[in-house]
């Protein structure tokens, strides 16, 4: 899908191509702006904008050829995102959306498989996980979002926030700093059970 | 050469150290890299998105397309704010720097005592150390 979207581009995209690229790359968007906002409704909105400034941008005449267009839709996400978080700064008085609204949306995978308590435990781990991302400053938890949930390199991390590889490693030593207890019960915690 | 420890592991997950020789040697570590692998991946691939909803997000952007992106400054709220504060402030200093009104009467009675003085009012001062 996406090799189509990158041969088309510098004509204008079609509807049609627009839409198989969006049906691609949607899920994906809508879990990153939702790991990054920690509000469903927020990461809806989010993702919307995401894909509007991309029609928006492959429709105007001076639109160059893309080499990644996931990669540079990817960075139009970020940014929707650290623009709302700058946003949420000042609405001190928002609501958070509760964890039953949560769920009609996200569905956690089912236990049915042998390994089902451990996958349950890995959910949940995730989940405070994705939590603890709030004590990250916006660089931090958009360098530590990109890098464990897309696992993207530090180099493509480095072009996506527009900054150089060594500011990435430092926003990334901090956050793994900052999520420590998170991060070991989540790769250690069989070594703490034994 | 030591093994690598919970911090060397963790590093390495994010690209913050490299593989060095023992690694590449040692059974033991290279085994761990991989389960942390696997236990990276069992966690982000977790979450499903309803169809439903997904479905909806996208009728939502195509009745969208075409239509400008509502796009405010982030910081709208806090610039409204402030802006609000200076109104509020050039206001209240305004009122109490200005000087207090005088009643028309005692305009005409200022005026007239101008009027029947020979000296202009401003000599009045100079008048005053003369007085002792």
């Amino acid at each position: 899908m996406a090799d189509r979207l990158e041969a088309s581009l510098g004509a204008e995209t079609s509807t049609r191509e627009f839409s198989s690229w969006m049906l691609s790359e949607q899920r994906r968007v809508f879990l990153l702006c939702r790991r990054m906002l920690q509000d469903v409704s927020e990461a809806d909105s989010a993702t919307q904008d995401t894909f509007l400034k991309a029609w928006q941008a492959l429709n105007r005449s001076e639109s160059k050829e893309l080499d990644d267009p996931g990669k540079w839709l990817t960075r139009i996400a970020v940014n929707t995102c650290l623009d709302k978080l700058r946003s949420q700064r000042w609405q001190f008085w928002r609501k958070r959306p509760s964890p039953e609204d949560e769920s009609m949306i996200l569905e956690f995978a089912r236990a049915t498989n042998p390994n089902a308590e451990d996958q349950v435990f890995a959910g949940q781990i995730g989940r405070r996980l994705e939590q603890a991302l709030e004590k990250l400053s916006l660089r931090q938890r958009a360098a530590f979002t990109l890098r464990h949930y897309e696992d993207r390199s530090l180099a493509e991390i480095a072009e996506i926030l527009g900054l150089d590889i060594g500011t990435v490693k430092v926003h990334l030593f901090r956050a793994t700093e900052k999520l420590r207890e998170e991060l070991h019960d989540l790769y250690f915690r069989e070594q703490g059970r034994k | 050469m030591k093994h690598w420890t919970e911090k060397d592991f963790t590093e390495w997950m994010y690209g913050l150290k490299e593989e060095d020789p023992h690694v590449a040697g040692c059974a033991e570590c290279r085994g761990e890299l991989e389960r942390l692998k696997l236990e990276r991946g069992r966690t982000i691939a977790l979450p499903e998105v309803s169809h439903d909803f997904l479905a909806s997000q996208r009728r939502s952007i195509y009745q969208r397309l075409g239509k400008p992106i509502s796009n405010w400054h982030p910081m709208r709220w806090g610039i409204s704010v402030a802006a609000l504060v200076v109104v509020i402030l050039s206001v209240t200093l305004n009122t109490w720097k200005s000087t207090p009104a005088i009643s028309d009467e005692q305009l005409f009675s200022d005026l007239a005592t101008m009027e029947q003085s020979n000296e202009p009012k401003a000599i009045a001062p100079i008048h005053k150390f003369f007085e002792e």
